[in-house]
């Protein structure tokens, strides 16, 4: 009987927790029919007798095969016999063809595999029993597999056993005495990760696995993504979490609360004691790779410092009281009650989280337009990603990436602009490195030679290291090369966009005041590279652009944004895979946090609060009647804060005081306010100027939904009970009851069944439909039950793609003879935004401070050397950082991190925002910088009142009996 | 501190007019303000905005001031719709 391939099928019925030896072969509809062992199938062209036969649960021995890593051939485990050919084949590295009959089982092959596991554990130790891996070793199990019941070689002989192990690494070991050099460590560091820092050192009997020139893991050029850990078939590369405590009992796949990517992982637990995470193979953002935060620092889940009591105080000048739940949120309530009362119904509001899940921003933004009574209600993405709805929903009617991860495996030209993807994105920089080894070109727009530019096996780079604040002058240079070297897609531009607004902006942009050679002198970029690249990204074939913070967080990230669509709708490079226009969201939920109505003049879904149909359906299902106007932005809140009008604030997982610019303008604020409500898991920096303290629950101790960048919606399930007893949709929950307005969720599927009710794009989305698919990407509706990988394929939300005009105002933010320096800021592969998590965790090993990058040219003129201290000073204030010298910067240009609060890089940046949406102008500060011995005046005002908050807290858990 | 909180408002409003304007006549770029105005802004920020034509001297470029008269009209003819 011939069974038919059917790929749907095949899709829906893979088992991710099956290794199938070998990777599935790039899609494609033809099959090869074989028979193994008897048993006839069908399998897609290029697969391997390895997979073929793991497919029909016909399982062959294997060491050096791994589903995640491309055959090897090196253990001859899988050695198979072939009717017809001579010589038994190993299955991993021979594809299947029509008609083949294969053999996996006979006297013949058992002998042999039981002569290769011999001649392995000849040189291995025999200390199974107490090896952390007992019990999750393939070694092991091929050794049960094979039948080894003796080995004759005894093991006198030469060997390795005495190897000595490499602990340099916080989170995994290097044992090489139980290395059987199979490889799949090294290849999965080149294949899977893109390092490249592991290789087989010596030849033979010597060959074992180095890192780097013979260095410690530590040393070497690896970044800890773990990928060498996971495809260990052995003892060898070992989380030190399982050597503590035991190979995990079961698991519960779930979404990471790092970075926009938003892996896949499956918690490995005992009991609700999490031992691992292991980034799941069946997550569609991630394919089962991570980084060093997802995969390792999760530590600050079960960290002392964690917020277990609510805890109230009438002033940020006396220590904390702990309280009860009821308590608390009556204490918060009423407070909130006799500021409306005294101040008006708008001196409220609140901050959601782009940290926590979609049920509970949805709720907090919620608890803000029907329970306070105003859209005073924003969120982090103000000061990230805003400029991005605002640009994207103009032009291209939606405020979404287009794209899918996956889609940049088939970009034939990639634009990066203003993001690092391999230090804030690392799993999609990765994948994007993957792609350039296969020939993709590069072209990298940034002030700074970011590491994607230094890619092993980069094919054609183009490095545009344009000056700070002078993206827009560039992306209008592109489009006039693409409009006057008549490299538009006019057949595109003529079915798919405005014409009129086409038009404009034609006229607009071949003005010869946009020519590269025009603005040279205001990016720095020469003009020959400005039109070299313009033209590989348009007539590469497919062109993705990808960008980041470096693109919105300016005085004209809105306009950036439009020019970045309007460059992809001129060249056609909208609506299909390896194409579009793609935002590289920093925190895991901001793309969620901005669906689910976080901005003030938006309800969930980008409905405008002045649309009488929509809002009448909030009203019907809230209750309540909804405020019309668009309410207060954060920066509005500080100004109406300082100024007398806003008094009360309730923030939910975000840290405003150490994330947003100007830090000495937010204290103001903070100080100004008679009630501040924080819920965090820890005393973070806002928190201490709060009143109400109410805990919050890791992403490990909840129930809900995330949304990455690529729109997908995941499921985050949890896996141990919240430490303060609460998951923090409870805690708003509780609130709004308290203020009197009713709400009665038992779980949060039910919040999602209100979002899908009232959010056109949500309206297929429910907890039962994510557990049959994995994941969703919406758009998720009636036209669409299962979501829309790719956006805008036949036409745009609104129709016709709207080009924008894009006029370039330069900031005001300049640098002169004061401040002759432009600092810009940004983040590190091992930390994460204000290091809340990731500074609880070993990942402070590898970044405990905070340094400011200067080109050695600059770091010459004023003496400085690499180690020094440096005063760093701006307009808006003064902070003290060390100096590290790097020729990656450009000179005239520093760079740094804001990891860690006391480092006070917002103390330097100023209040300039984007024009359209208040967004601040991180990455454009002039400074100067001076060698200076002692920290700042800010620096030292900071300490001391650090010094009295902690202790304040400290007061309260020792008050309480 | 509210004549602090004014001129920030006016700062917005100018930067506003400015990146609208580019392309586009003068009374499509006054309309383009207003209406970013009317559909981005706060309440408060708008009433105080209009308060503000009365007394700014000439801190508001000449578009901006434009589009604050067409906002203003807009707000009294909400007021009294």
């Amino acid at each position: 009987m011939i069974q038919h391939f059917d790929p749907q099928r095949q899709a829906n019925s893979v088992d991710f927790s099956r290794d199938c030896g070998t990777p599935a072969p790039a899609a494609s509809a033809a099959t090869v029919n074989l028979e193994i062992d008897g048993v006839t199938l069908s399998v897609p062209v290029g697969t391997s007798v390895l997979r073929a036969a793991a497919l029909a649960d016909i399982n062959i021995p294997k060491l050096c095969a791994t589903d995640s890593l491309e055959p090897f051939g090196s253990c001859r485990l899988c050695a198979v016999q072939v009717e017809g050919r001579r010589g038994l084949p190993a299955a991993c590295t021979t594809p299947v063809v029509e008609g083949m009959k294969v053999t996996t089982q006979n006297e013949r092959l058992a002998k042999l595999r039981r002569n290769v596991m011999e001649l392995y554990i000849s040189d291995h130790p025999l200390d199974c029993l107490t090896c952390p891996a007992n019990g999750d070793c393939e070694l092991q199990d091929m050794a049960g597999s094979v039948g080894l019941r003796e080995v004759r070689y005894g093991f006198q002989g030469e060997n390795h056993l005495q190897a000595s192990k490499d602990e340099s690494n916080p989170y995994f070991s290097f044992d090489p005495s139980k290395c059987i050099v199979c490889s799949r460590c090294v290849r999965a560091c080149e294949e899977v990760q893109g390092t490249f820092a592991l290789t087989i050192d010596g030849r033979g009997f010597e060959s074992k696995v180095a890192a780097g020139q013979n260095d410690a893991f530590m040393d070497s050029d690896c970044v800890s993504c773990g990928a060498c850990v996971q495809a260990c078939p052995t003892a060898t590369l070992m989380e030190k979490s399982v050597i503590e405590h035991g190979v995990p009992e079961h698991s519960v796949v779930t979404t990471c609360a790092y970075c926009g990517v938003g892996c896949s992982f499956e918690a490995q637990m005992k009991g609700d004691q999490l031992v691992r995470m292991v980034p799941y193979k069946g997550g569609d953002a991630n394919h089962g790779h991570s980084c060093v935060k997802g995969r390792f620092a999760f530590g600050y889940a079960t960290h002392p410092d964690r917020l277990t009591t609510p805890m109230i105080r009438d002033s940020i000048d006396q220590p904390w009281r702990e309280a009860s739940w009821e308590e608390a949120i009556t204490f918060a309530a009423s407070r909130l009650k006799a500021i409306q009362a005294e101040h008006g119904r708008e001196s409220i509001g609140g901050i959601t989280s782009s940290r926590c899940t979609n049920e509970e921003t949805y709720l907090v933004q919620k608890l803000i337009r029907a329970a306070f009574g105003n859209n005073n209600t924003d969120t982090c993405a103000r000061v990230c990603h805003s400029p991005t709805g605002y640009g994207l929903k103009t032009t291209l009617g939606e405020s979404a990436g287009t794209q899918t991860f996956d889609s940049v495996m088939k970009a034939d030209a990639i634009i990066v602009i203003g993001a690092n993807p391999t230090d804030a994105h690392p799993v999609f920089g990765s994948m994007m490195r993957k792609r350039l080894r296969q020939g993709a070109k590069l072209i990298v727009a940034d002030p700074r030679r970011i590491d994607l530019l230094k890619t092993p096996h980069l094919n054609e780079a183009q490095h545009l290291p344009l000056r700070p604040g002078t993206n827009v002058a560039l992306v209008n240079a592109l489009g006039h090369v693409v409009v006057t070297e008549g490299l538009e897609d006019k057949a595109f531009v003529a079915k798919r966009c405005d014409t009129d607004a086409y038009n404009r902006w034609r006229e607009f942009i071949a003005e010869p005041r946009h020519s590269p050679e025009a603005s040279e002198a205001t990016t720095g970029v020469p003009a020959e590279a400005v039109r070299q690249a313009a033209r590989t990204y348009a007539t590469a074939g497919n062109g993705a652009i990808y960008y980041g913070l470096g693109v919105t967080e300016h005085s004209q990230g809105s306009t950036m944004v439009m020019g970045i669509a309007n460059l992809a709708m001129a060249t056609g490079n909208i609506g299909r895979e390896g194409v579009g226009v793609n935002p590289l969201r920093g925190q895991n939920n901001v793309q969620g946090a901005c669906d689910m109505g976080s901005f003030p003049h938006e309800l969930p879904g980008y409905q405008h609060v002045s649309d009488a149909t929509a809002r009448g359906r909030f009203e019907a299902a809230w209750g309540v009647p909804l405020d019309d106007e668009p309410g207060l932005r954060i920066p509005n809140m500080f100004d109406a804060a300082i100024e007398g009008s806003f008094k009360a604030l309730y923030v939910q997982g975000e840290d405003i005081a150490q994330s947003d610019p100007n830090t000495q303008h937010v204290e103001t604020a903070l100080r100004s306010l008679d009630c501040l409500i924080v819920q965090d898991i820890f005393l973070n920096e806002t928190a201490k100027f709060a009143h109400v303290l109410l805990p919050g629950s890791s992403f490990l101790e909840k129930n809900g939904t995330f949304t990455n960048a690529e729109r997908r919606i995941n499921r985050v399930r949890k896996v141990m009970p919240p430490v303060a007893g609460k998951e923090d949709w409870e805690v708003t929950q509780d609130l709004a009851n308290a203020l009197g307005y009713p709400m009665h969720y038992t779980h949060p599927s039910e919040i999602m069944d209100e979002v899908a009710q009232l959010t056109p794009s949500f309206a297929g989305v429910s907890y039962a439909k994510l557990e049959e698919c994995g994941s969703l990407q919406w758009p998720c509706n009636a036209e669409y039950p299962l979501g829309m990988p790719t956006m805008h394929e036949t036409d745009f939300p609104i129709g016709l793609g709207r080009f924008a005009i894009t006029e370039y105002v330069a900031t005001e933010e300049r640098a002169n003879r004061r401040f002759p320096l432009l600092l810009t800021t940004g983040r590190i592969l091992s930390q994460y935004n204000v290091g809340a998590q990731t500074r609880r965790t070993d990942n402070q090993r590898w970044h405990d401070e905070d340094v400011l990058e200067l080109h050695p040219s600059d770091a010459e003129l004023r003496g400085v050397r690499d180690g020094d201290w440096l005063g760093i000073t701006s307009r808006a204030g003064q902070t003290v950082l060390r100096a590290r010298l790097s020729e990656r910067m450009q000179p005239g240009v520093v760079y740094t991190t804001f990891h860690h609060p006391g480092s006070g890089a917002n103390v330097i940046t100023t209040d300039n925002s984007d024009w359209a949406t208040n967004c601040p102008e991180y990455k454009v500060t002039a400074v100067q910088v001076e060698k200076v011995s002692q920290p700042s005046a800010w620096q030292q005002r900071f300490s001391a009142f650090d010094l009295a908050q902690r202790d304040y807290l400290t007061k309260a858990h020792q008050e309480t009996p | 501190m509210s004549a602090q909180n004014d001129t920030h408002l006016i700062h917005m409003t100018n930067q506003i007019a400015a990146n609208l304007g580019g392309g586009r006549d003068a009374e499509t770029a006054a309309a383009a303000t207003c209406r970013h105005l009317e559909t981005f802004w706060a309440r408060s920020m708008k009433h105080r905005l209009v308060a503000a034509l009365e007394h700014e001297d000439g801190e508001l470029s000449p578009l901006a001031r434009r589009a604050v008269i067409l906002l203003a009209e807009r707000v009294a003819k909400r007021h009294a719709g």
